[in-house]
């Protein structure tokens, strides 16, 4: 192996790519809008969604209700407190003025509500609304509340005519205790998303570049000329290498500016566990550059798998073939552990490729750091390296796949 | 220049190269004639030190194909039939400057041999341009000017004129010539007659993987009665191959 072979080999293979307009395109510009794009208008979608469940609620009155007795309970009494609750009039047919959307509740009162009332006897207020309809199920427990702060209101009265202390009815308090790290309540989202989005990007980050320095050149014709230098195989694999390993690192900086950017831009969205919280993460720099290693260690490892298997295709669209399953193999363990909390990680976790990058950036973003699992995983990271290189190399120096056809 | 001595490579149980020997002078053009799939091209790999020996050995100008695969490699230039195989997106100079560095040029060296060969083969308008969007005379250039950028003694043609029209094959000839009036060895693959009769010193005749008539064109002439080499191939590969 010759290092000035290795670095004329990437040094050419970079200038290749970056003249390449469409691999620029799909893996550094498009990364880079496409979640601020993709977070702004779901983001918006989902604000107003939320906005309209619990600001612009409509109710109407059945016309067996519609009296003033019922009109003065239902908006002089339950909902006087409640500005986003509007009433509007009457309905003759109540289930399809829900479903038709002209309201999202229609209140039926029994008429005999206020005897009943006097008498201290329940009366029955049915909320008709449609549980299909997202804005009709999501504004249901505002109704729902008013209704209990209603009968509560009515309760404490009939108790203080009685003389009795309402603190009756409620003999045991909660009281809450968040034993949460400071934190990491705030970063759900962000340890949710940062490392199922970072083992999937840096499975095929580097896919266009493989498919291309190996497969692509043995269509081109490139190939062979190449092995006629004094170049030995292993110098040339090794430029390859690097660049495709520079290629999937790349592709993930620019995702992450643009999250950085969406998060900037949208930090709400990001933020719905804990709404009105800050979105920040404190990571210590030990753990951070041990997280940055193992993250570039599982790329460099992608990276090999990626050659072998571009070394190994007969044509490009083989090699674009075989290599569109790498992202099945990010995507299983990624999705299978979207949930898992820092808490929950095995220690086991830590030497399983892939699932040890996954749980070293769960327990770094999410603030609960052990070391020596993070030196776990950086160690298992880099001994897949050289398996991985191995392997390749070993694929590289075999005639019968080098010329297979 | 070139000795070959008793050259195999088996895969598994077909034999692409069968105990094949022959030497090729300096200066000297020797055609390696045979149908497709008779063992020229892996051959040809097998010089190139792509492909390892089952069997058998080469010495290349002083260097053991087998012992100094990398020795040989200096002294070997090779070119292949059909596409020219440059890099699109680098321009005419970088294409050619990729290999030298890789055949250990130094950079000044390199840029001097650059320009050296962009003269000789009248590249100067396009050297700096990307080969993506050259004629196919250009890009064959190019990849004559890379093959010879680091100058070396013996030349290896892979069917280079494989599917080129008239004038690229013409360019392809007079390459060839060129490189034997330099005082190149060359190893040249064909299975056309005429382009062997019209270029090459001696010739090989090759059919699976055995060497099975070697000489000069007069040679093989007066040995098989005064044929044509055309139809001395077609006897001795058999009948069954007219077709």
């Amino acid at each position: 192996m010759n290092i000035k072979h290795v670095f004329t080999v990437f040094k050419k293979e970079v200038r290749d790519i970056a003249r390449d307009r469409k691999t620029l395109l799909t893996n550094l510009i498009v990364p880079i809008i496409m979640m601020p794009v993709f977070i702004t208008l779901m983001g918006g979608s989902i604000e107003r969604m939320g906005k309209d469940i619990s600001e612009n609620i409509t109710v109407a009155l059945s016309e067996n209700s519609y009296t003033d007795e019922i009109r003065n309970l239902v908006e002089g009494e339950i909902f006087k407190d409640y500005p986003n609750i509007s009433v509007n009039g009457v309905v003759s047919d109540p289930i399809q003025s829900v479903r038709n959307d002209e309201v999202r509740f229609v209140i039926e009162v029994e008429p005999d509500f206020a005897e009943k009332l006097a008498m201290g006897q329940p009366y029955n207020i049915t909320v008709i609304y449609d549980q299909s309809d997202t804005k009709s199920s999501g504004s249901y427990g505002i109704i729902a509340s008013a209704i209990n702060e209603y009968n509560q209101k009515v309760v404490h009265k009939r108790l203080e005519s009685m003389n009795i202390d309402p603190g009756i009815l409620e003999p045991v308090k909660i009281v809450q205790s968040n034993a949460a790290i400071e934190k990491a309540g705030s970063n759900m989202m962000i340890m949710m998303m940062i490392p199922m989005l970072v083992s999937m990007l840096i499975a095929v980050g580097g896919i266009p570049a493989a498919t291309d320095l190996v497969a692509g050149e043995k269509e081109r014709g490139t190939f062979e000329p190449l092995l006629t230098t004094q170049s030995s195989r292993m110098s040339i694999l090794l430029g390859k290498y690097f660049t495709v390993t520079l290629f999937s690192i790349v592709s993930v900086i620019a995702q992450f500016t643009g999250l950085v950017v969406a998060i900037l831009m949208k930090p709400s969205f990001f933020n719905m566990a804990n709404p009105g919280g800050s979105i920040s993460v404190s990571i210590p720099p030990a753990a951070l550059i041990l997280s940055i290693l193992i993250t570039i260690t599982l790329g460099m490892v992608f990276a090999s798998l990626q050659l072998a298997v571009s070394t190994y295709a007969r044509s490009f669209k083989e090699a674009q073939t075989y290599l569109s399953f790498f992202i099945f193999i990010a995507m299983i363990p990624a999705y299978a552990t979207m949930m898992m909390q820092p808490d929950d990680i095995k220690f086991v976790m830590f030497f399983i490729p892939l699932m040890n990058a996954i749980a070293s950036l769960k327990m770094v973003l999410g603030n609960v750091i052990n070391y020596t699992n993070l030196v776990v995983a950086l160690g298992t990271s880099v001994l897949y390296v050289i398996i991985s290189l191995v392997f390749t190399a070993s694929l590289f120096n075999r005639e019968e796949v080098l010329f297979r056809s | 220049m070139l000795e070959v001595k008793n050259l195999s490579k088996h895969f598994g149980d077909v034999k692409a190269v069968n105990d094949i020997s022959f030497s090729v002078g300096k200066g000297e053009v020797f055609g390696l004639l045979g149908e497709n799939g008779a063992g020229k091209t892996t051959t040809l790999r097998l010089l190139a030190t792509m492909l390892k020996p089952t069997s058998g050995t080469a010495l290349v100008g002083d260097y053991d194909l087998v012992r100094e695969p990398e020795r040989v490699r200096r002294n070997i230039g090779i070119l292949f039939g059909g596409e020219s195989g440059l890099y699109d997106r680098l321009t005419a100079a970088e294409n050619i400057a990729y290999f030298g560095e890789l055949n250990n040029m130094e950079k000044s060296e390199l840029d001097r041999r650059v320009r050296e060969l962009a003269e000789i083969f009248g590249m100067e308008e396009y050297i700096n341009k990307r080969a993506g969007k050259f004629s196919k005379g250009m890009k064959q250039k190019v990849a004559f000017a890379r093959s010879i950028v680091h100058n070396p003694q013996i030349m290896l043609f892979d069917e280079p004129t494989s599917g080129l029209d008239v004038s690229a094959v013409r360019d392809v000839h007079e390459f060839i010539q060129k490189c034997r009036d330099e005082g190149k060895t060359i190893v040249f693959s064909s299975h056309s007659m005429s382009e062997v009769e019209k270029l090459c010193d001696r010739v090989g005749i090759i059919h699976k993987g055995n060497l099975i008539a070697i000489g000069t064109i007069e040679e093989l002439s007066s040995k098989f009665k005064g044929d044509s080499l055309e139809n001395i191939f077609v006897k001795l590969v058999g009948e069954k191959n007219e077709h």
